[in-house]
């Protein structure tokens, strides 16, 4: 899933300061599941906003409504109606969210809430790690399903550098070296042989270095 | 005179721009250089221009440095994070490199190395302020330096389609300029009159403006950049001077001159750009009387 963590409430409240009547907008998907702007986070911002210009002194009128996805414009449509009485949206989606809302209501002013963090797991309750970085050629199937660019810190593609100690990364002992995960797991595997591959210089077209990427899949785009 | 006086003293100043190698045989740029050593101000060493990877052009301006020849060396963000940029900054310094000339750097697409990542850790504006913090001694993180390096930072304005683009070019090269720029290069200007309205805005933004004088080494060319660079200017008049000429290979050096000598009391400086033959500059010098 996309993880994203909400705004301090203080960059919210500058974003929307010159505006009266807000359309707060969360996202039933990714924002949901890791718990940043789902149903629930859309009703808690819009107290604490409300709450806080109160405070100040200001009277703030704020909308609540959660589409079923934001980064689909079939259901960033549904909300054609609510337009007219608001001066500005503030989105709790990822960034594509955010986007396609801009991109839909183009006389509307739209602001994020949330801060797209990354592609992630959850790793128990509360915790989301980084998995994927979206790089458009995916070496899993010859790092034992352990991914360095992701979760090396120096995405190392040959082996760990000297700062794996004990299993861990030098930047921090919270954090696992991928390649003490990819070598334990390939042992695990009976596939050490995997570990002496050279995996040559990456072609880093594909992780956005020849441009931001499109996938267009002619048997349904028509 | 140095480069950096010369324009602080409003006196006209002549650029070539050379290439570093694709390896390490340097014979042909040290050759070229030392041939017009005592002819130009400064000789500008682009560093892996259009993405091709070559030497760089720190080791190109040390080599100018060496040959005692003023050089002015390209930096951009593509290829190099702010660590890197910083720490070459400090090594031009200290290897005799005065001037910086902070430049666009072409995406990975175009260049000879379509599968290396670019980096672009800050931007052209970003790359400006680093320098000019450097140069007042501080680094990007807000440390003091232990010496503090002194550079004339130039930027450049990219060729522009039409008057819009144009206008839009001229404000980005104001913010440069508020960043810390102290001169421009422009697109290249083969026709005098026809870009006058350009140089003379170009010339508000309160700093020394030179010129980018190009050779055309052919007929080819020529309609091509005409095709592809509405901003030069190529009337049709100009590439059937090359086309009816006997030697074509000479009517362009003729032209390239005498855009130089026309520049001379309109511009602060021209940059003569050659693109593999540099040898024919001195040529080019000869007819702009320089």
């Amino acid at each position: 899933m996309i993880t994203a963590e909400r705004k301090p409430l203080k960059e919210i409240m500058d974003y929307i300061q010159p505006f009266n009547r807000i359309l707060l907008v969360g996202c039933n998907e990714c924002v949901t599941v890791c718990s940043a702007g789902g149903r629930k986070e859309v009703g808690l911002l819009s107290s604490a906003l409300q709450s806080a210009f109160l405070s100040a002194g200001k009277s703030i009128e704020i909308k609540e409504h959660t589409l079923e996805r934001q980064c689909d414009p079939e259901y960033v449509e549904e909300i054609v109606g609510m337009m007219d009485g608001v001066d500005a949206v503030v989105s709790m989606a990822c960034g594509c969210g955010v986007q396609e809302m801009a991109r839909r209501y183009k006389n509307k002013p739209v602001f994020p809430a949330v801060n797209t963090k990354f592609m992630g797991a959850s790793e128990r309750q509360g915790v989301w790690a980084e998995r994927c970085q979206g790089c458009g050629n995916c070496l899993l199937g010859i790092t034992g399903g352990i991914c360095p660019i992701a979760r090396c810190s120096k995405q190392l593609m040959n082996g760990p550098c000297g700062g794996s100690t004990n299993g861990k990364c030098e930047i921090s002992k919270e954090v696992d070296c991928a390649w003490q995960l990819i070598w334990d797991r390939l042992k695990m595997l009976g596939q050490e042989d995997r570990y002496l591959d050279i995996i040559p210089a990456k072609d880093w077209r594909t992780a956005g270095g020849g441009g931001p990427r499109k996938i267009v899949r002619e048997d349904l785009a028509g | 005179m140095s480069f950096s006086r010369r324009l602080q003293s409003d006196e006209f100043v002549v650029l070539a721009e050379m290439h570093t190698p694709k390896g390490v045989n340097i014979s042909r740029l040290v050759t070229d250089a030392r041939r017009i050593k005592d002819r130009v101000d400064a000789i500008v060493i682009p560093d892996m221009d259009n993405g091709i990877m070559r030497m760089s052009a720190l080791a190109g301006g040390v080599l100018m440095h060496r040959q005692g020849i003023e050089a002015i060396i390209h930096v951009y963000c593509r290829d190099r994070n702010r660590m890197a940029l910083q720490g070459d900054l400090l090594a031009a310094h200290v290897l005799g490199i005065e001037n910086i000339l902070v430049v666009h750097g072409e995406e990975m697409e175009v260049g000879d190395h379509h599968e290396a990542r670019p980096v672009n850790d800050i931007d052209e504006i970003e790359l400006i302020g680093a320098i000019r913090s450097l140069v007042e001694g501080k680094d990007m993180a807000g440390f003091e330096l232990d010496g503090v390096p002194s550079f004339k930072t130039g930027c450049t304005i990219a060729p522009f389609a039409d008057q819009k683009a144009m206008e839009e070019e001229l404000a980005l090269a104001k913010r440069k300029i508020d960043a810390g720029c102290r001169f421009v290069i422009t697109p290249p200007v083969f026709d005098v009159d026809s870009s006058a309205d350009f140089l003379k805005k170009a010339a508000a933004l309160g700093v020394p403006v030179i010129p980018t004088v190009f050779l055309l080494k052919s007929v080819a060319v020529a309609r091509y950049i005409a095709t592809n660079e509405p901003s030069a200017k190529i009337s049709d008049a100009l590439i059937s001077r090359i086309r009816k000429s006997a030697d074509r290979e000479n009517e362009g050096i003729r032209i390239a001159g005498e855009t130089v000598a026309a520049l001379k009391g309109i511009a602060q400086g021209v940059l003569i750009q050659t693109l593999g033959w540099e040898h024919r500059i001195p040529a080019i010098l000869d007819v702009a009387g320089l």
